[in-house]
C-alpha cells in the first residue's frame, strides 16, 4: 500500500497529527497544547510520529507558504531493518514498515541507516523505544486507511495501492503541469518509498532531502552490519549499566528475577 | 513472515532476555536466535492502541461526513487551539464553511497565510474548548499593578447581556452595572462605554449615507456598515471589488481607542503614553482588528510612534476569567453607572449588539438628520430588521427624500447572498449592515459558551435583554446623546470634519492576493 501526499492542497491543520496521536494513543508532553509562532516549526519526537512543517518560501517572486507532512517513509526497501539484526523493524508485504518494541535492543542503528532522519528514541525512558509511524497496520488490516490519511479534510493524503498511487501522481502531473513541478518524490528516491510526494515548489525549497541515494540503502549498509557483533558488546554492557542503575533508584521488585541465575533456553 | 509464526515465543528476543545475554552467558545462543528471528502474525508493534471518532472508520477512500477541524496558525491574534483537547469531531469546520462561508471557499495552494477572518465562531462551536481566544489577561493584569499606568476600559454593547452567564445567570439577564462596579474591583481607573462611540458612529455613518445618497460623496451604494471586523477582513480577502461600499467609519470600538488617547486624555490632563487602553468585546476579530496597524489614529495625532489606540481587547469570557481570579461574587455587586465624558449611552448604541441593531439605529439617526424632526415610532421599532432570519430587508418612508431600503444580514454566508447581489448590480438598497456572527455580537466568538454549539434560545433571550433595554431608555437616538454633542463642540466641530476624518475613520485594503477566491464552494 502506498500513500500520495499533495502538497498543494494541505493547509496545516495538523488533523492528521491529533488523528495519529489519538489512534497510537500517543500522550502529549506537558507544553504539547498551544503552539505559539515562537515555537516555530515541530519536529518528530518518539510521542510525534508525524508532523506538519511549515516553510516560508518564494514562487514566481511571491512570498508563498507551504506545509509538508512528515512521517517516516515506508521504504520499499528500508535501510533500518536492514540494519536490524534483531529485526525489531520489519517491511511487511502489504507495505508499513513495523516496529516491534518487544525485539528491540535499543542498539540504534536503524537511527543511524535511515536516510531521511525519521527514527526517534525515547532518550528519558529506562526502556527507550525506537519510535516511528507504523502506517496504522492495524487500520490496514481492517480495510481503512491511516489515521491521518481518514481525517484530512481537503484530501491533500491519497491512500492505496502504491502503483494506483504512483500512476495518481503521475495523473495528476499530466492534467496540470502548470501547477506542479513535474517531479514525484519518493518513486526512486532510497529505492523507492511507499509514502510520495507531489508538489508545486521544488522539493529542496521545502526541507526534503534531495540527496538521498537511488540505490536501495540496504546495500550499503550490510558492510556496516558486519561490525555488529562487537559493538553489539559494547553497548550491551553501557546499557545493563543503564538499566541496573534505573532499577535501582525505582526500588526494584525483580530484584531476585535479576540476579537469578541465567537460564539456557534465554528466557 | 507466516512460516514462523508458530515458533514466535521461542524466538522473541525481550530486552530482559538480550540484558542477560549482554551480561555474558548466553550472547551467541541469543544472538543467533535475535538474527534469524521474526516477527509473529500479529506483532507487537508499538501504536494502534487508540481510538478514532466514529466518522473517520470507514473503508477505503470512502467519503466520511466531517473530515479533520479548521486550520489556525501559531500566530492567530484572535483564537488558539489547544492540541490536546481536539478531538477531531470538525465542528469548527462545518460551522467555518457553513456558516462563515470561509473555509471551502479558496483554492489550494494557500498563498501565504492562513484564510481565517478571526470571527472565533469556529471556537463557540468547538464542544472539548479546544478552541478558545488568545488569553490577554495577564498583559491587563500587569498593568493594572503598575502605579504608573492609567488603565482605562470600555465595554462594548453585547457584553452586559452575556457576562452574567458566566456566573450562573440566566442568559440574557442584564447586568451592566454589576459590570461596571466589577471593572471599579479589578482596579480599572476609568470605567467607559463604547455606547458612547457607538453613538458617535451613528453621527458620522448616518452623515456618510446621507452624503451618498445626496451625491456629495463619490463612493457607490449602498453603503454597507463596518463594525465587524470579521466582516471587514471577509470583504477584502472574497469581495474586494465592493471596498469602496463599506462605509469608511471605524468600528465603535477604535473610535473609542482614538478618542481615548487623544480627547479622554486631554480633558484629563493625562500624558496618553501613560495611557493602557483596555477594551472588553464579544468579539474575538476585535483583537485582530486593534493590531490592524492604520489603527493608530492617536499616534499620528501626538505625532508619537508607538501609541495603540486599543492596547488590549479581552472577550467576555476573559473579563470573567480574570473576575472568578480575583475572587470577586459577581452576582453581589452592586449596580453602578460608567464614568463621565465617554460613558453616555442611548438606545440606539444598545442594540448595536443586535443583528440589525445598527442598521436600525442609522436609520433613527438619518431620518433626524435630513427632516430635522424626531422618527416616528416605525423608526424606533423597525421591526423587520429584527429577529433571528439570515438576511431582513425594510423600507421606510422619510419625508423629502422618498424611501430609505435597507438590508441587514448576519454570518458571512448569509452575506454573501447579498454581496453577490450587489456585485451582480441588482441590489435595491441604500444601506446593508453584516454582522459576521449569528445573531450579532450578542452572539459573538468571545461571548460565554453557555450552550455549545450555541443555540437561537440563547441568542434570542440575549437579543431581547438589549431591545428591552432600548424601549426602556429615556434615550433612544444616538444624536441625543449629550457626550456626543459636547465631543462635537470640544473637539470634532461637526460629523465628517477634517479632523473626524483623521480620528474615526480609516481605509480598507484588498486581500485577495492571498488567495484565489472562489465564488461558490467546490462540492
Ligand atoms: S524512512 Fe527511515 S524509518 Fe522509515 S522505513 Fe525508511 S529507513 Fe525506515
Ligand atoms: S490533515 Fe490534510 S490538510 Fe490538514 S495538515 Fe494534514 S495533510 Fe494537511
Ligand atoms: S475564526 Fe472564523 S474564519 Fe477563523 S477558523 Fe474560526 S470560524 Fe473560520
Ligand atoms: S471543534 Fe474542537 S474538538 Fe472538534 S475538531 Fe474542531 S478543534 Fe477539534
Amino acid at each position: 500500500m502506498g500513500a500520495l501526499v499533495d502538497i498543494t492542497k494541505c493547509i496545516g491543520c495538523e488533523s492528521c497529527v491529533v488523528a495519529c496521536r489519538l489512534y497510537n494513543g500517543l500522550e502529549p508532553g506537558q507544553n504539547e497544547g498551544y503552539r505559539t509562532a515562537q515555537d516555530g516549526n515541530t519536529e518528530l519526537a518518539p510521542n510525534k510520529w508525524t508532523v506538519i512543517q511549515s516553510h516560508r518560501t518564494e514562487k514566481s517572486e511571491k512570498q508563498i507558504r507551504r506545509f509538508v507532512k512528515q512521517q517516516c517513509f515506508h521504504c520499499l526497501e528500508p535501510a533500518c531493518a536492514s540494519a536490524c539484526f534483531a529485526k525489531a523493524l520489519q517491511k511487511t508485504p502489504e507495505g508499513p514498515v513495523v516496529y516491534n518494541e518487544k525485539l528491540c535492543v535499543g542498539c540504534r542503528y536503524c537511527m543511524i541507516a535511515c536516510p531521511f532522519g525519521i527514527l526517534r528514541f525515547e532518550w528519558d525512558k529506562p526502556f527507550p523505544r525506537v519510535l516511528k509511524c507504523q502506517m496504522c497496520l492495524g487500520r490496514l488490516a481492517d480495510g481503512q486507511m491511516p489515521a491521518c490519511a481518514s481525517v484530512c479534510p481537503t484530501g491533500a493524503i491519497t491512500f492505496g495501492e502504491r502503483d494506483k498511487m504512483v500512476g495518481e501522481a503521475k495523473n495528476r502531473l499530466t492534467s496540470n503541469p502548470d501547477l506542479y513541478t513535474g517531479q514525484i518524490y519518493g518513486v526512486k528516491e532510497a529505492g523507492g518509498t511507499s509514502w510520495l510526494y507531489i508538489s508545486d515548489v521544488p522539493f529542496e525549497q521545502l526541507g526534503f532531502r534531495t540527496n538521498v541515494p537511488e540505490k536501495p540503502i540496504p546495500e550499503y549498509t550490510w558492510q556496516v552490519l558486519r561490525w555488529t557483533p562487537f559493538i553489539f558488546v559494547g553497548w550491551g554492557a553501557l546499557l545493563t549499566g543503564m538499566y541496573l542503575y534505573t532499577k535501582r533508584r525505582a526500588g526494584v521488585h525483580e530484584e531476585e528475577e535479576m540476579y537469578a541465575p541465567v537460564d539456557d533456553d534465554g528466557k | 513472515m507466516k512460516d514462523c509464526a508458530s515458533d514466535v515465543e521461542k524466538k522473541e528476543i525481550t530486552r530482559r532476555t538480550f540484558l542477560k545475554m549482554a551480561t555474558g552467558a548466553g550472547l551467541l545462543a541469543g544472538l543467533t536466535g535475535a538474527l534469524a528471528g521474526c516477527a509473529d502474525k500479529n506483532p507487537e508493534h508499538a501504536g494502534g492502541k487508540g481510538w478514532l471518532p466514529y466518522q473517520y472508520n470507514v473503508a477505503g477512500n470512502l467519503p466520511a461526513q466531517v473530515r479533520g477541524r479548521v486550520p489556525i496558525d501559531a500566530d492567530n491574534p484572535s483564537i488558539v487551539r489547544d492540541d490536546r483537547k481536539c478531538i477531531l469531531c470538525g465542528q469548527c469546520l462545518e460551522v467555518c464553511e457553513n456558516i462563515e462561508s470561509v473555509y471551502g471557499y479558496y483554492n489550494l495552494p494557500v498563498v501565504d497565510e492562513t484564510i481565517c477572518i478571526n470571527c472565533g465562531q469556529c471556537s463557540m462551536a468547538c464542544p472539548s474548548g479546544a478552541i478558545s481566544e488568545r488569553d490577554d489577561t495577564q498583559k491587563v493584569f500587569e498593568a493594572l499593578a503598575d502605579k504608573n499606568k492609567f488603565v482605562l476600559v470600555q465595554t462594548a454593547p453585547a457584553t452586559r447581556v452575556a457576562l452574567g452567564e458566566e456566573f450562573g445567570l440566566k442568559p440574557g439577564t442584564w447586568v451592566q452595572g454589576q459590570q461596571v462596579a466589577a471593572l471599579r474591583r479589578l482596579g480599572f481607573d476609568a470605567v467607559l462605554d463604547t455606547n458612547f462611540t457607538a453613538d458617535l458612529t451613528i453621527m458620522e455613518e448616518a452623515t456618510e449615507l446621507i452624503k451618498r445618497i445626496k451625491g456629495e460623496v463619490k463612493k457607490p451604494l449602498p453603503q454597507f456598515t463596518s463594525c465587524s471586523p470579521g466582516w471587514i477582513k471577509f470583504c477584502e480577502y472574497f469581495y474586494p471589488e465592493l471596498i469602496p461600499n463599506i462605509s469608511s467609519c471605524k468600528s465603535p470600538q477604535q473610535m473609542f481607542g482614538a478618542l481615548a488617547k487623544t480627547y479622554y486624555a486631554k480633558e484629563k490632563g493625562i500624558d496618553p503614553g501613560n495611557i493602557l487602553s483596555v477594551s472588553v468585546m464579544p468579539c474575538t476579530a476585535k483583537k485582530y482588528e486593534a493590531q490592524r496597524p492604520e489603527m493608530n489614529a492617536s499616534a499620528a495625532y501626538w505625532k508619537r510612534d508607538n501609541l495603540r489606540d486599543v492596547d488590549v481587547v479581552l472577550t467576555t469570557r476573559e473579563l470573567a476569567r480574570m473576575i472568578k481570579e480575583k475572587q470577586i461574587d459577581f452576582t453581589a455587586l452592586p449596580e453602578e453607572s460608567y464614568d463621565q465624558l465617554m460613558g453616555e449611552e442611548t438606545g440606539g448604541a444598545v442594540i448595536f449588539g443586535a443583528t440589525g441593531g445598527v442598521m436600525e439605529a442609522a436609520a433613527r439617526t438619518a431620518y433626524f438628520l435630513i427632516t430635522g424632526q424626531e422618527p416616528p415610532a416605525l423608526f424606533l421599532n423597525l421591526t423587520p430588521v429584527r429577529g433571528l432570519a439570515g438576511v431582513k430587508e425594510a423600507a421606510a418612508e422619510i419625508p423629502g427624500v422618498g424611501t430609505l431600503r435597507v438590508a441587514v444580514s448576519h454570518g458571512m454566508a448569509n452575506g454573501r447572498k447579498i454581496l453577490d447581489a450587489v456585485r451582480e448590480g441588482r441590489a435595491p438598497w441604500h444601506f446593508v449592515e453584516f454582522m459576521t456572527c449569528p445573531g450579532g455580537c450578542v452572539a459573538g466568538g468571545g461571548q460565554p459558551r453557555t450552550a455549545v454549539p450555541p443555540t437561537d434560545a440563547v441568542r434570542e433571550q440575549r437579543l431581547a435583554a438589549l431591545y428591552k433595554a432600548d424601549a426602556s431608555l429615556p434615550k433612544r437616538n444616538s444624536h441625543e446623546n449629550a457626550e456626543v454633542a459636547a465631543l462635537y463642540h470640544n473637539l470634532l466641530e461637526h460629523p465628517m470634519s477634517e479632523l473626524a476624518e483623521e480620528l474615526l475613520h480609516t481605509e480598507y485594503h484588498s486581500r485577495a492576493d492571498k488567495l484565489e477566491r472562489l465564488f461558490a464552494k467546490v462540492v
